[in-house]
């Protein structure tokens, strides 16, 4: 009873230091301040000049993590953002598009990487391999606007 | 009969209002992160600023984890930590000066959650994550942190 005990203590504590960890997602720069060029502008805050509201918009970038280190499909921060949204925008005639709020919803800490590449690799009691995959999406939205 | 009907419905009115007890809470969590007037330490804020800046990126911070015990968040998945122990360190890597229009997020659990965890310790359920997203941005040389104004 006490070796079951400590078995579970010790499971509990390799869970709670195993499983947690931390996952960074980085994009590459937005528009800086002050703003020239003909790009679309886009900021995470205000419109450094007057403007019209034309609308808003959203994307979300589906796709896959394979083996924990493939990824393959849309769901990346520069490609929702800088690719998706930035078509809507010019699509909506739009200067740029601004207030943009993202969440990759589901990132990959290291420690979930190594755990799904580890079960990949393994063989089960039939001799069978099953490469895990995650499904995996990023979510971006803002304001579409024109220039005065 | 009528007293077994009565008892019946004295018992659920009992097992509601326990439920209610356990389950009717408010939950708060805080992040104590003064700004720095000098700016020794890059400045955090949800809003936007005013002045020129160049933007170095987006960026988004998760810390995942699993409440040992229904209590013990041995890796840190609060907001403090998040904001202090990651977040802080990636902008300074990136040589940013700040991070403005920061979002966030921290998993809440009830407490009576947490108390049929502690019970059941053995199946861990109590996944516990906190995300902050923001834009690091580095100041024009002599420039200030001066948050835009909001007119109502």
């Amino acid at each position: 009873m006490k070796h079951l005990t400590e078995h579970i203590l010790l499971l509990s504590l390799a869970l709670g230091l195993g499983t947690g960890c931390t996952a960074v997602s980085q994009a590459g720069p937005l528009s800086s301040r002050p703003f020239e060029g003909n790009q679309v502008y886009l900021s995470t805050g205000a419109s450094p000049r007057p403007y019209q509201t034309l609308g808003f918009v959203q994307a979300t970038g589906f796709g896959n993590q394979v083996a924990g280190v493939i990824t393959v499909g849309d769901a990346q921060l520069d490609g929702t953002i800088k690719g998706a949204l930035v078509n809507a925008v010019i699509k909506m005639r739009g200067d740029g598009l601004i207030n943009i709020e993202f969440l990759d919803e589901n990132p990959q800490t290291p420690a979930e990487q190594m755990g799904d590449l580890a079960d990949s690799m393994s063989v089960d009691k039939n001799g069978n391999r099953e490469i895990k995959t995650r499904w995996r999406s990023v979510h971006a939205k803002g304001e579409v606007i024109r220039f005065l | 009969m009528k007293t077994n009907i009565l008892s019946a419905s004295f018992k659920t009115a009992l097992a509601v209002a326990c439920c209610a007890s356990f389950t009717a809470c408010t939950i708060v969590n805080t992040a104590v992160l003064p700004s720095d007037p000098k700016m020794h330490s890059p400045f955090v804020t949800t809003g936007d600023i005013q002045g020129p800046y160049q933007s170095l990126g987006l960026l988004q911070i998760t810390r995942k984890g699993h409440l040992l015990f229904g209590f013990v968040d041995l890796v840190g998945t609060d907001i403090q930590t998040g904001f202090t122990e990651t977040l802080m360190p990636e902008v300074r890597r990136l040589n940013g000066d700040g991070i403005i229009n920061v979002r966030f997020h921290q998993t809440q659990v009830l407490p009576f959650t947490q108390v049929v965890q502690a019970i059941f310790f053995p199946i861990p359920f109590l996944w516990t994550e906190v995300t902050i997203t923001g834009e690091v941005v580095k100041l024009a040389p002599g420039g200030t942190v001066q948050p835009v104004l909001q007119h109502g």
